[in-house]
C-alpha cells in the first residue's frame, strides 16, 4: 500500500541544482522529496482531499481538476480575444466592445465552471476513465496498455498556482486522448505513476494499490544536459533558420508600429549611404556588406543559443522500469513519460558541425504522434536527447532498445552508381536552371548554373559515402545524408510495410530505393530509407524484412 | 503508383458503396475460411513460395480504366481544346498553331485514355504467400510494396458503380503505418476479391493488434 514517491517530474528532487527554486514553487503545492512516502491508501494523507482511494474497490485513483482551472479559462479567453478586441476598442464603440468582451469572457467562465464541476477522472480496472459534461455526458475509457505517452507541462503561470497540464496520448493518431488541465502537481504526479506502473496495478488482487516494487520505482538517470551542452546545441543546431524566422516575426511586429513613410525614408537613407560607400571604392562596400552579414549571423547564433537554453534547460533523460522520462524547460517545464517499447523508430541526427564535434541528437517516434505538427517540434517533443556525445549515445541505445544486438555497426555500402544517379538528378536541375536563365537573358552570364555541375558531382560522392545500411536479425540500421546525416534504427518487428521505388533514372541504372514504413514517423524525418540499392539486393532485403516482420509480434 | 490508383478509383468514389459482406456477417472467422477454402483453392493464390509469379488483375480493368480516364481526361481535353480555340479566335496570329495544338492534345489524351490503361494493367501484379502480400505497379515510377499480413489493421472492399458494371472490386488494405499506410489492389474480379480478402484476414488475423 505504500510506495516510494518517484522523484518529482520536474526534476526538483533529484536535480536540485538544476531547477531554479522559484518562489512560485514554494507557494504552490509542497514539493515531494524523493524519500517522502505517500500513503495512498489513507485519504487524509493526501494533499487533495477530493482524491480518495478505496482499498477494497478496483478504483486505484480518483480525482478532479484543480480550482485554478477557472483562472486559466479566463486567462486563455482573454489571450484569445485580445488581438481582435484592440482595434474594436480604439475604433469602435467602446461600450459595445466592453459588453461583448464581458459576454464572451463570461461564456468561457461558465464553460470552465461547468467543466470544473463535472470533470472527473479515475483509474479503474486497468483503464483511465474521464467523465465530463452536464447535458451531453462524455465518458472516455482509455485502456492503460494503450497509453503511449503521458506528458506534464507547467508554464510560468502554472507555477504561480502550483498546477500542471497533463495530457495522455494513445496511438489513435489524433494526438492527445485525454487533456487534464489543470491538475495540482501532486495529483498529476500520482496519475503519471499510476499510468506508468499499470502492470503493477493490474497485478493487485482484491486490494489494488500502487505498491510498486523497488525495481520499478528506482529511477536511473541516463543523461543530463548541462548549460555548456545547451550552448553547444544552440551553436551547432540548424536553428539558424528558425532564428531568421523569429527575427522575421519580430520585424512584422515592429512593422505594425512603425509609421508608414518609415520605409521610404530608410530606403532613401540606405541608398544615400550605399552610394557614398560605393563612392569610396568596392573594397569598402564589400567590407560593409560582409560585416553586416557577420552581424546577422552572430545575432541568429545568439537567438539559437537562447532558444536552446530556454527550451531544454535542465534536460534530464531518466529511466524507471519500462518507462523513459524526459524533463526539461526553463520557463515552461515539460515532463514526458513514455514506455520504451512504444518507440517505433529512432533517429540519430548529426549535422555537419556536430559530426566534427562527435555530437548527435536523438529523436524517437511513437505510434501516437502520427498527427504531429510543427508546433510540437517547437515544444521539443520530437527529441529524446537534443544533444549527446556520440560515444555516450552508443551506450544509451541498448537501454532504449533492450534487445538490440551488440557489436559495432558495419555499414554495407550501396551501389557506386549512386553517384551517377545523384549527379544526373542534380545535373538535370542545373540544366533546367540554365535553360531558364538563358531564355530569360540571352547572355553568357545566363549559363552560370553550369558551374554548379562539378559541385553537384562532388556532393554526390560525399552523399554516397554517407549512405549505408546494416541488417541484423532484429534491427535494421540505415544511414543517409551528408549535410545533415541521419541514422535510423528500426526494430524489424515495427515494420508496417516495405516499399521499393524505382524512378526512370534508377531503373535504367538497375537501382531501387527501399523504404520502411512504421507507425509514427513525424519526428524522425520520414523514417528509414535506403536509396541506390542494386535492384536484386533491394528485392531480397525487402522480402527478408517483410517476412521476418510478419513472423514477429508487433507491439504498439 | 498511388496517383495512378487514386486516379482510377476516384471517379467511382463519389458514390462509394461499401461492399456488403457476401457471407453472413455473423459467421466466425474460422468457419468462413473453411467455407471458402474449396473455392479459394480454385484461385491461384500462391502459398509458401516467395518465388511464385505475380497474379495479374482482371483484364476487364483495362476497360474500366478507359472509361474512368475518358471521364476524367475527356473533360480536361474538351476544356483545353475549347480554351485553345477561343484563344486562337481572339488572337488570329496564333491561328496556325492551333493545327499543331489540336492533334497534340488529341494524341496525348488518346494515349492516356486508350493505351495507358493497357500498359498500366501489364505493370500491375500481386502475389500472396503465407505471410506477405506483395504488389507491384507503375509505369514511369515503379513501386513494389511488401505488406506483412500480420500488420494489416483492416481491409476495405470497394465497389463503385462503374466497378460494379464491370463486375470488379478493389481491395484496400490499411496498416498502422504513416505515409505508406494504405495499399490498394484495384481491378479484382468481384468473387476473387472476396476470397482474397478472406484469405488475407484469416492469415493476418491472429496477430493484428
Amino acid at each position: 500500500m505504500q510506495y516510494e514517491a518517484l522523484p518529482k517530474p520536474h526534476g526538483a528532487s533529484d536535480t536540485p541544482a538544476n531547477i531554479p527554486a522559484t518562489a512560485e514553487d514554494q507557494e504552490g503545492m509542497p514539493r515531494v522529496s524523493a524519500t517522502e512516502q505517500i500513503i495512498v491508501s489513507s485519504p487524509k494523507q493526501n494533499a487533495d482531499p477530493r482524491s480518495k482511494h478505496r482499498a477494497n474497490g478496483a478504483i486505484i485513483l480518483e480525482g478532479r481538476l484543480h480550482p485554478a482551472t477557472l483562472a486559466f479559462a479566463i486567462y486563455h479567453s482573454i489571450r484569445r480575444l485580445i488581438i481582435p478586441v484592440i482595434p474594436l476598442f480604439f475604433f469602435g464603440n467602446r461600450i459595445v466592445t466592453a459588453v461583448l468582451l464581458s459576454l464572451l469572457i463570461g461564456a468561457s467562465v461558465v464553460r470552465a465552471v461547468v467543466r470544473y464541476l463535472t470533470f472527473s477522472y479515475r483509474i479503474e480496472a486497468g483503464e483511465l476513465i474521464t467523465r465530463q459534461g452536464i447535458l451531453e455526458r462524455t465518458e472516455r475509457h482509455i485502456p492503460l496498455e494503450r497509453v503511449q505517452e503521458i506528458r506534464i507541462e507547467q508554464g510560468v503561470l502554472h507555477r504561480l498556482f502550483g498546477v500542471v497540464d497533463a495530457s495522455v496520448e494513445t496511438a489513435s493518431g489524433q494526438g492527445v486522448e485525454a487533456q487534464l488541465s489543470v491538475l495540482s502537481r501532486r495529483e498529476a504526479e500520482r496519475l503519471r505513476q499510476a499510468v506508468s506502473n499499470k502492470a503493477l496495478v493490474q497485478d493487485a488482487e482484491g486490494r489494488s494499490n500502487l505498491a510498486a516494487d523497488a525495481s520499478a520505482a528506482e529511477r536511473k538517470r541516463l543523461h543530463r544536459l548541462h548549460l555548456r551542452d545547451l550552448v553547444l546545441a544552440g551553436l551547432t543546431s540548424n536553428h539558424l533558420v528558425s532564428a531568421f524566422v523569429l527575427m522575421g516575426t519580430l520585424w512584422a511586429l515592429v512593422d505594425d508600429i512603425l509609421p508608414r513613410d518609415y520605409y521610404e525614408r530608410t530606403a532613401r537613407a540606405a541608398h544615400d549611404q550605399a552610394s557614398s560607400i560605393l563612392a569610396q571604392g568596392t573594397q569598402t562596400a564589400l567590407i560593409v556588406a560582409g560585416s553586416g552579414l557577420l552581424l546577422l549571423f552572430l545575432v541568429s547564433l545568439l537567438f539559437s543559443v537562447i532558444g536552446s537554453i530556454v527550451l531544454f534547460y535542465g534536460f534530464t533523460l531518466s529511466q524507471s522500469g519500462e518507462n523513459l522520462h524526459r524533463s526539461y524547460g526553463l520557463l515552461t517545464r515539460r515532463v514526458s513519460s513514455l514506455p520504451r517499447r512504444r518507440i517505433q523508430v529512432l533517429e540519430i541526427k548529426e549535422g555537419m558541425l556536430r559530426r566534427l564535434l562527435h555530437l548527435a541528437a536523438l529523436r524517437a517516434d511513437t505510434a501516437g504522434n502520427a498527427a504531429a505538427d510543427q508546433e510540437e517540434k517547437k515544444e521539443g517533443r520530437d527529441v529524446l536527447l537534443p544533444i549527446v556525445p556520440r560515444r555516450e549515445l552508443d551506450a544509451l541505445l541498448p537501454v532504449i532498445f533492450t534487445d538490440l544486438e551488440p557489436g559495432p555497426i558495419v555499414w554495407t555500402r550501396v551501389s557506386k552508381l549512386a553517384v551517377v544517379r545523384d549527379t544526373i538528378q542534380g545535373g538535370l536541375v542545373c540544366m533546367i536552371a540554365t535553360g531558364g536563365m538563358y531564355w530569360y537573358n540571352h547572355d553568357l552570364f545566363g549559363l552560370w548554373p553550369l558551374i554548379l555541375l562539378p559541385l553537384v558531382c562532388g556532393v554526390s560522392v560525399l552523399r554516397y559515402y554517407n549512405l549505408g545500411y546494416m541488417f541484423r536479425e532484429r534491427y535494421l540500421y540505415t544511414r543517409r545524408g551528408w549535410l545533415s546525416r541521419s541514422t535510423h534504427i528500426v526494430p524489424v518487428r515495427n515494420a508496417q510495410t516495405v516499399t521499393l521505388r524505382q524512378s526512370p533514372v534508377s531503373r535504367r541504372l538497375g537501382l531501387a530505393t527501399l523504404i520502411v514504413d512504421t507507425a509514427g514517423q513525424s519526428y524522425t524525418g520520414g523514417g528509414p530509407m535506403i536509396s541506390n540499392l542494386p535492384l536484386e539486393e533491394a528485392q531480397s532485403l525487402a522480402s527478408t524484412l517483410a517476412h521476418r516482420a510478419a513472423a514477429m509480434h508487433y507491439q504498439w | 503508383m498511388t496517383e495512378d490508383t487514386q486516379q482510377y478509383t476516384e471517379p467511382t468514389g463519389g458514390s462509394q458503396t461499401r461492399f456488403e459482406a457476401v457471407e453472413r456477417p455473423g459467421q466466425q472467422l474460422d468457419q468462413r475460411v473453411a467455407s471458402t477454402t474449396p473455392q479459394h483453392n480454385a484461385v491461384p493464390l500462391q502459398s509458401a513460395s516467395a518465388q511464385s509469379e505475380f497474379c495479374a488483375l482482371d483484364p476487364r480493368v483495362i476497360k474500366l480504366w478507359r472509361v474512368t480516364n475518358l471521364i476524367g481526361w475527356g473533360v480536361i481535353l474538351i476544356v483545353s481544346l475549347a480554351g485553345a480555340t477561343i484563344f486562337a479566335l481572339r488572337n488570329p496570329e496564333v491561328m496556325p498553331w492551333i493545327f499543331f495544338t489540336w492533334p497534340a492534345l488529341f494524341g496525348l489524351c488518346g494515349w492516356l485514355i486508350y493505351w495507358r490503361p493497357r500498359r498500366l494493367y501489364r505493370s500491375w501484379g500481386y502475389r500472396v504467400d503465407d505471410r506477405v502480400l506483395e504488389t507491384r505497379s507503375g509505369l514511369l515510377f515503379q513501386v513494389t510494396r511488401l505488406l506483412p499480413l500480420a500488420r494489416v489493421q483492416h481491409v476495405d472492399l470497394q465497389r463503385g458503380p462503374l466497378e460494379r458494371t464491370f463486375g470488379l472490386s478493389s481491395l484496400i488494405l490499411h496498416t498502422a503505418g504513416t505515409h505508406e499506410a494504405t495499399t490498394i489492389i484495384p481491378g479484382l474480379e468481384a468473387g476473387e476479391a472476396v476470397r482474397l480478402r478472406d484469405h488475407l484476414v484469416a492469415v493476418g488475423g491472429d496477430d493484428a493488434v
